[in-house]
């Protein structure tokens, strides 16, 4: 529950605790009055916590006092499925969409479900982080290995999947039921990672997943249960985990330390768009803008997301100097390609070959 | 309002402009097609592509056909970066695998059969490019056809065909104002000859009328043709009326004298005052009559003689002694001061002695009829290459206004009193015909004078 500490004041709605069951349909709602006489109120609708979203709000307020914002925080799949159920019924569903998994937001975008929305800090965005100017992606976020310092020596920190496989391999027993990673059932962007290391390298990927399997990895709806079962002991490795809510978990538990893959390492760019139905286009527009600005990606950098385009890596932080240079780190494309990830038939076979594997297997030893 | 100038240049370039906006406009809507049907082809074949590819990835397992989506199929689609793309896998019982239900083309699937079917239609009110790929499933356990509709919205084709459109645009439309430029230029180049008719015509002598014999194309000629036509008839009516006129004059002599000398012979003596009076008028006008007749006469010959007579050197002074003496009569006003002044040197020129006698006798019975008042002066001299001959008198002179008019035909500043001038007429005709002019010099410090003006005779011309 610490993660919430600093939720309390400004909680309108109900606050979720981290062990939350995932897939709650009713989001955490958090409301920021306006700093002085409201005259606009902004509707925002996102899968980003709201811990991580609340410097960068509080900001924004700075610059637009007369702007109060309703923020409430979806996991993935509901938003989408949300968002998908009011554009067909061409019914409200916010001002602006938040969610990492972008390729929702690209499927929402290619039925027509979006805005375009051009401005001066539009245009500064790089071609792969914007899709017909109505997908932005806003942050940069690889996708990292936690590990906990006390259980993992330094001679097992795998620094590529591979290594992560064979760890798997040569030490089964020690990390039996001691890896975490996302349930692809019930995370959106769970999926697309796994989508993605499909296609990166679909040998390694079989490979680990089968080690995964062997180990009995432990499954949780959403990066921050990982965590907290990282921060708690109870896991020792966190595979595919976003870099920045990896860092805000390491910032606060010195224990947990991050490896960026060095084979490769996807980096995802959390998405907005502005749905169709939108009332205040022009404040969402705004808060895009400000996201997309010098300012917003300063203080994402700083508070919220810890990683960007264009600056080193955080302290303590293990990876390579040139993520993006060195080849190594490999930018998820916002734009069509997304869209074979989200065909139904696609999804629901590799989420069922998934469970298969990772989740049916018999279970021969239970950890502890 | 003022009524507009037809102009030919005018007429040529407005039909050439309208042509070529025709034409461009022409061009333009062929180039936008052809752009269209470049961009369409040209992302036809990333469309077929994808579509093949996900043929390509079909799979019957154990009786169940599936379909993997490569994003490969995705990402070429992606080449048009802004298009929406819409897909749906339609397996041989006719039901959707997986993709848009509602994608439905209203094309009938099995003409897929045999090649791949594309056509344009709208879904979810934009406008589509739809591809339509079959695949054969020939598993033993399972087998059919089964079909790829692949849909992608038609931004970047537009682009394409919009911007190949505007680039052809700018060609033709430069082609079309050098054209139009080439156009202009060659029109005033062709219609030149027409200006240099009209000086030709212009510059020409107003008693001139020989054929116009210019360098003139083809397209002139007939123009130019029914010009000397025109002139050689008017000619030919001038010369009638001349030799008529000549013909009347000479009848109108004989019954003239008699009537002069009938007159003569009246005595008016037993006539009162009033009776007296009317009989001197009828003298006056019966010797301005024959005046006038032995004018028209004169003129006749001189003309005549221009056309006839042989020039050869003269003596203009002796000539104009001759003149002077013959028309300076004993009888004058022993009032007026009548000198006559004579080069040292002989002055030649070349000319007819006859005529150029006439025109000076003509001038200088001018100046006595209409000027002096008590000073004729006739002087003979040269001045560089010309031959002058100067009368003066001390009279009222002509107006410098009139002085172009005083030359042409039964033109007098005496209108009504006295005789019809011809007399200048006749010294003009001679000067013209001797390469000369009838000048006149304004009266102010000394007298007004009228020069008669005709080259020096030279060696060898």
């Amino acid at each position: 529950m610490s993660m919430w500490r600093q939720f309390g004041p400004l909680a309108l709605g109900a606050i979720l605790g981290l062990a939350s069951p995932a897939g709650a349909v009713e989001g955490t709602r958090a409301f920021f009055p306006a700093l002085e006489a409201e005259r606009g109120r902004l509707v925002i609708n996102g899968a980003t916590d709201i811990e991580a979203m609340e410097p960068l709000i509080r900001d924004f307020q700075e610059t637009a006092r007369d702007v109060a914002i309703d923020y409430t925080d979806y996991v993935t799949n509901d938003l989408y499925r949300d968002a998908d159920i009011a554009c067909r019924l061409q019914q409200l569903f916010g001002d602006l969409l938040l969610s990492s998994s972008v390729d929702q937001l690209v499927k929402l975008a290619n039925d027509g479900c979006a805005l375009a929305h051009v401005s001066p800090a539009t245009r500064g965005v790089p071609a792969w982080a914007n899709w017909r100017d109505e997908v932005f992606g806003f942050t940069f976020e690889p996708s990292v290995m936690v590990y906990h310092k006390d259980f993992v020596p330094p001679e097992d920190v795998p620094h590529t999947h591979g290594e992560l496989t064979d760890l798997l391999r040569f030490k089964p027993d020690y990390y039996r039921g001691r890896i975490g990673t996302y349930d692809l059932r019930q995370s959106g962007i769970g999926y697309l990672l796994a989508f993605l290391d499909a296609q990166q390298a679909s040998t390694t990927y079989g490979r680990l997943l089968e080690s995964l399997s062997r180990a009995q990895a432990v499954l949780r709806c959403c990066n921050n249960a990982v965590l907290s079962e990282l921060d708690s002991g109870n896991v020792y490795i966190g595979y595919n985990i976003l870099g920045s809510y990896a860092y805000a978990a390491a910032r606060r538990n010195d224990k947990l330390r991050i490896v960026l893959p060095r084979d490769y390492t996807l980096i995802l760019s959390r998405g907005a768009l502005i749905p169709v139905g939108a009332k205040r286009r022009d404040l969402a527009g705004r808060f895009l803008d400000y996201l997309l600005s010098e300012r917003g990606q300063d203080m994402a950098r700083r508070e919220a997301f810890f990683f960007s385009r264009g600056g080193a890596l955080p302290a303590e932080v293990d990876g390579p100097a040139k993520l993006v240079e060195s080849g190594i780190g490999r930018p998820i494309r916002i734009g069509p390609a997304l869209l074979a990830a989200q065909d139904r038939l696609q999804r629901s076979r590799f989420i069922e070959d998934w469970t298969k594997l990772i989740v049916d297997t018999p279970v021969r030893l239970r950890p502890n | 309002m003022k009524r507009r100038e037809t102009s030919l240049f005018w007429r040529l370039v407005l039909r050439v402009a309208l042509v070529l906006c025709g034409g461009a406009a022409l061009l333009s809507a062929a180039a936008w097609y052809y752009a269209r049907a470049a961009a369409d082809d040209a992302y036809d074949r990333l469309l077929l592509g994808a579509a093949i590819q996900i043929t390509a990835n079909m799979t019957v397992d154990a009786g169940n056909l599936g379909v993997t989506l490569p994003s490969s199929a995705f990402e070429l689609l992606g080449l048009a970066e802004r298009d929406r793309i819409f897909y749906r896998v339609v397996g041989p019982d006719g039901r959707t695998l997986t993709g848009y239900d509602d994608l439905d083309t209203g094309v009938d699937v099995t003409a897929a059969r045999t090649g791949p079917v594309f056509l344009t239609t709208e879904y979810r009110n934009v406008p589509v490019r739809v591809a339509v790929v079959s695949r054969a499933l020939s598993d033993p356990s399972f087998s059919g056809w089964a079909y790829v509709v692949m849909a992608q919205t038609t931004e970047a084709r537009r682009a394409l065909a919009g911007e190949l459109t505007s680039r052809a645009m700018i060609l033709v439309g430069i082609m079309s104002l050098l054209a139009l430029a080439g156009t202009v230029l060659a029109i005033r180049y062709s219609l030149l000859p027409v200006d240099a008719l009209a000086a030709a015509l212009r510059a020409r002598d107003p008693q001139d009328l020989t054929p116009v014999d210019a360098d003139m194309p083809r397209e002139l000629k007939p123009f130019v043709g029914s010009i000397n036509h025109f002139m050689g008839r008017l000619d030919e009516r001038v010369t009638l009326l001349q030799r008529f006129i000549a013909d009347a004059a000479h009848q109108i002599r004989t019954p003239l004298t008699a009537l002069s000398a009938q007159v003569d012979m009246l005595e008016d003596d037993d006539l009162d005052v009033n009776r007296k009076r009317h009989l001197g008028r009828v003298r006056d006008r019966v010797s301005q009559l024959a005046r006038l007749t032995n004018q028209l006469l004169s003129h006749a010959m001189v003309i005549h003689r221009s056309d006839s007579v042989r020039f050869k050197p003269v003596d203009l002074g002796d000539i104009a002694r001759k003149a002077f003496r013959s028309t300076v009569p004993i009888t004058v006003d022993p009032d007026v001061v009548v000198s006559f002044e004579d080069s040292a040197e002989p002055v030649f020129v070349r000319g007819d002695a006859v005529s150029l006698r006439e025109a000076i006798a003509n001038i200088i019975d001018n100046a006595l009829q209409h000027g002096v008042e008590q000073r004729l002066a006739v002087r003979v001299r040269r001045e560089d290459d010309r031959a002058l001959v100067e009368v003066a008198d001390d009279g009222p002179g002509i107006p410098p206004d009139e002085w172009s008019a005083v030359t042409a035909r039964f033109v007098s500043t005496k209108t009504g009193e006295g005789s019809m001038g011809l007399g200048f007429a006749i010294a003009a005709e001679v000067a013209v015909a001797h390469r000369g002019t009838v000048r006149f010099l304004e009266k102010g410090e000394g007298d007004f004078t009228v020069v008669l003006d005709i080259p020096l005779y030279q060696e060898g011309t």
